[in-house]
């Protein structure tokens, strides 16, 4: 795993929680029964026990219990907010959460201060923390990292900078390439090369009559190198490092046949991105495709060593 | 009058001399238990087969996860009557010494090994040290799917026990004021007695009290040297009757009361942070023990931090509430002092071997009853108060040891 703050994982009990931060709204469950309001979320109110619990929006206004400056991160990854401005503030309806303030200088940061809060986006999905502030100053606040754009609009990303390496993650696959037709003649200058020039990829008449499919398939090992004459879009380029390697597959699956005469195309995204001690390494989830197939012929989770 | 009737005792200990974890001997934990059980045993002047009951610790245990009291009981060789695993961090050595006497007292068993690994094992072949020390970067938080401090703290940073501890002191200056050379004096004071304590981790390096705020602030207002150092050790207690406690070699430490208290995890949602859990374990030890602070002749407080000490103080109820401050300035806290803590140097100058760390007050408390603590020993030293902490504040105990 990149080393990356670690994000909230909402869970069914939570969920209204962090969907109402994303709407830039404070949700809390509250006791049908006793009017307790409950924080962090539960099934149960923790004073009469009752499972009648309602979420309600509040203001998000409170004051200041405690807090402290911490002066070496909490964990490296939060070196850029040093010093961390921790706090533990008290909601107007008296629940306490464990927070951060921002946008306040350090002499005016005083236990009993009114706070208010602030939506803060941590990254391109969307993802929202609360945070507080002075009132007055309370509102939405963008935190997806933002990356300088180089001529061709890409997003440049210093090779060794962890944080801009750990925003390139992504679940979501980028753009399809350009496609490509899987020839017969194409199959067989692979056998030649390999060696491996089994009847079920090169001899198209028993595969006819004999193969499953039939008609004769590229070998897997093919479609896989065929990435190179694949042009992948990727958003983004690493700047800085003096050598690039192909360092091999952390994962490698045929899940379904190319059939011969196909055409294949591919898309990718980044999987992992982290500095190690040999280098960064990038690591991108590559899907290569029979053109309209949602099932991948090819999956290969490729690792890019950059020095 | 419920409780403890004073009828079991600490009649034995062992404890490794704190080292740097890059230099200390890596042992396996089980082989850990084994070696600081003899030690134990032989410092108490019994043997092997005198043991029938055994608490350890159950989390961080190097070599399994469940079933650790029946593997360790088989890897020594002895059969238990009671078996036991205790999860209160810092608080686990009081935790495990009042539930031996328990269980003595309740007549399950006579003789009780508290024991508590604290070395590096060695690492197996498939075994990265920089993966795991990756994998324990989060400490004592789980990052569980579910788990409230996983979702609801990390995301903003808040972990680690430094800053837990650094928001209770600066709500304590809110609420009481604060006075940063009397928090610096406790980490002086206990040093001076650590000078007299060649086990200890920082025996010979004298510290005064500007050289404590002169050091790095960690957050605010903790200094680096008000934080204690993470050592390698470990330590083990026996727990006895009084019948089998009459045939040992030292003076034995009864133990006349305890009382333990936990209600929260992050102190964030406690009902005031600075009104810690140490007060309501310690007004039920002194009323089990029938007895009140002002008799006690030592008081060995579990000190994570400057601030820990300060606020048992005055939970426990040697000081009233906001006046620790006065209280540390006017007393000398050392073994020549008017008010001895830590006679040992505290963790804070001992140095602290993880959990194992608050076994070190325990031992010191039994140490000085004894009269067994050489440079440092206590002119008159009879009742002895003892707590441990664990997490931020979270849970706490207290126990009340006497000479008899």
């Amino acid at each position: 795993m990149a080393m990356q703050k670690p994000l909230p994982v909402a869970t069914e009990i939570s969920r209204p929680f962090w969907d109402g931060l994303k709407q830039g709204q404070v949700m809390l469950p509250r006791c049908d029964d006793c009017r307790t309001w409950i924080f962090y979320p539960r099934r149960h109110c923790t004073r009469c026990f009752s499972q009648r619990l309602s979420w309600q929006a509040v203001t998000g206004q409170g004051r200041l219990y405690s807090y402290t400056l911490a002066r070496i991160p909490t964990l490296p990854e939060f070196a850029d907010e040093a010093p961390q401005a921790l706090a533990v503030v008290e909601l107007d309806e008296g629940v306490r959460m464990n927070a951060t303030l921002v946008g306040l200088a350090e002499e005016e940061i005083e236990i009993g201060m009114a706070l208010a809060p602030v939506f803060a986006r941590v990254n391109a999905r969307g993802d929202t923390l609360l945070r507080f502030t002075a009132p007055g100053r309370e509102g939405q606040r963008d935190e997806t990292p933002t990356l300088a754009l180089g001529e061709d609009g890409k997003k440049q990303v210093p090779f060794d900078d962890g944080a801009a390496l750990a925003s390139l993650v992504t679940g979501e696959f980028g753009g399809w390439s350009n496609e490509l037709t899987v020839d017969q003649a194409l199959v067989n200058r692979f056998a030649d090369l390999s060696g491996d020039d089994y009847w079920l990829h090169t001899d198209p008449e028993r595969a006819e009559r004999e193969s499953p499919y039939g008609t004769t398939i590229a070998h897997g090992a093919l479609v896989q190198v065929l990435q190179s004459r694949l042009s992948i879009p990727l958003d983004f380029e690493l700047t800085g490092y003096a050598t690039m390697v192909n360092y091999g597959s952390d994962r490698l699956r045929f899940p379904a046949p190319v059939p011969v005469g196909s055409r294949v195309h591919a898309r990718a995204r980044v999987k992992d991105a982290e500095p190690t001690r040999k280098g960064t390494q990038l690591t991108l989830e590559v899907h290569t495709h029979v053109v309209g197939e949602e099932r991948p012929s090819v999956i290969n989770d490729l690792v890019i060593l950059y020095r | 009058m419920t409780g403890l009737r004073g009828n079991a005792a600490i009649v034995g200990a062992a404890q490794y001399k704190p080292e740097k974890y890059q230099t200390a001997p890596q042992m396996f934990h089980l082989e850990q238990v084994a070696d600081l059980a003899g030690q134990a045993l032989a410092d108490a002047g019994l043997e092997a087969s005198d043991l029938d009951g055994l608490v350890i610790n159950g989390p961080h245990f190097h070599e399994a996860s469940v079933f650790v009291p029946a593997m360790a009981a088989e890897y020594l060789g002895i059969n238990v009557n009671f078996a036991e695993v205790v999860d209160l961090g810092g608080c686990t050595p009081v935790g495990m010494v009042w539930r031996a006497a328990a269980a003595i007292e309740m007549g399950l068993c006579e003789a009780v090994l508290c024991v508590m690994p604290a070395r590096m094992a060695p690492f197996g072949p498939g075994e990265d040290p920089a993966w795991m020390a990756q994998a324990m970067r989060f400490g004592g938080h789980s990052t569980a799917f579910g788990a409230p401090e996983a979702e609801f703290d990390l995301p903003y940073g808040h972990m680690g026990q430094n800053t837990g501890y650094a928001m209770i002191a600066q709500r304590y200056a809110a609420r009481y004021g604060y006075d940063p050379r009397a928090m610096a004096k406790i980490a002086a004071d206990q040093r001076t007695n650590a000078l007299a304590n060649p086990e200890a981790i920082f025996h010979g390096q004298p510290l005064t009290i500007d050289d404590v705020l002169a050091s790095k602030m960690v957050a605010d207002p903790l200094h680096v040297l008000e934080i204690v150092m993470p050592v390698a050790g470990g330590a083990a207690v026996i727990v006895t009757s009084r019948e089998v406690a009459a045939r040992t070699r030292h003076r034995p430490a009864f133990l006349k009361g305890f009382g333990e208290h936990l209600a929260f995890k992050s102190p964030s949602y406690a009902p005031e942070m600075t009104d810690t859990p140490i007060g309501v374990a310690a007004r039920k030890a002194f009323s089990m023990a029938g007895v009140k602070p002002s008799d006690m002749d030592a008081a060995q407080i579990y000190d994570c931090y400057t601030i820990t000490v300060l606020l048992t103080l005055e939970d426990a109820g040697f000081c009233p509430k906001g006046e620790g401050m006065p209280f540390v300035r006017e007393h000398d806290l050392t073994w020549r002092g008017n008010f001895p803590v830590n006679t040992h140097g505290g963790q804070l100058s001992f140095g602290q071997a993880a959990a194992a760390g608050g076994m070190s007050q325990v031992i010191e408390a039994f140490t000085q009853i004894a009269g067994r603590a050489e440079d440092r020993q206590l002119k008159r030293c009879d009742q002895v108060f003892v707590s441990g902490t664990g997490g931020v504040m979270s849970e706490q105990g207290a126990l009340i040891l006497q000479g008899s």
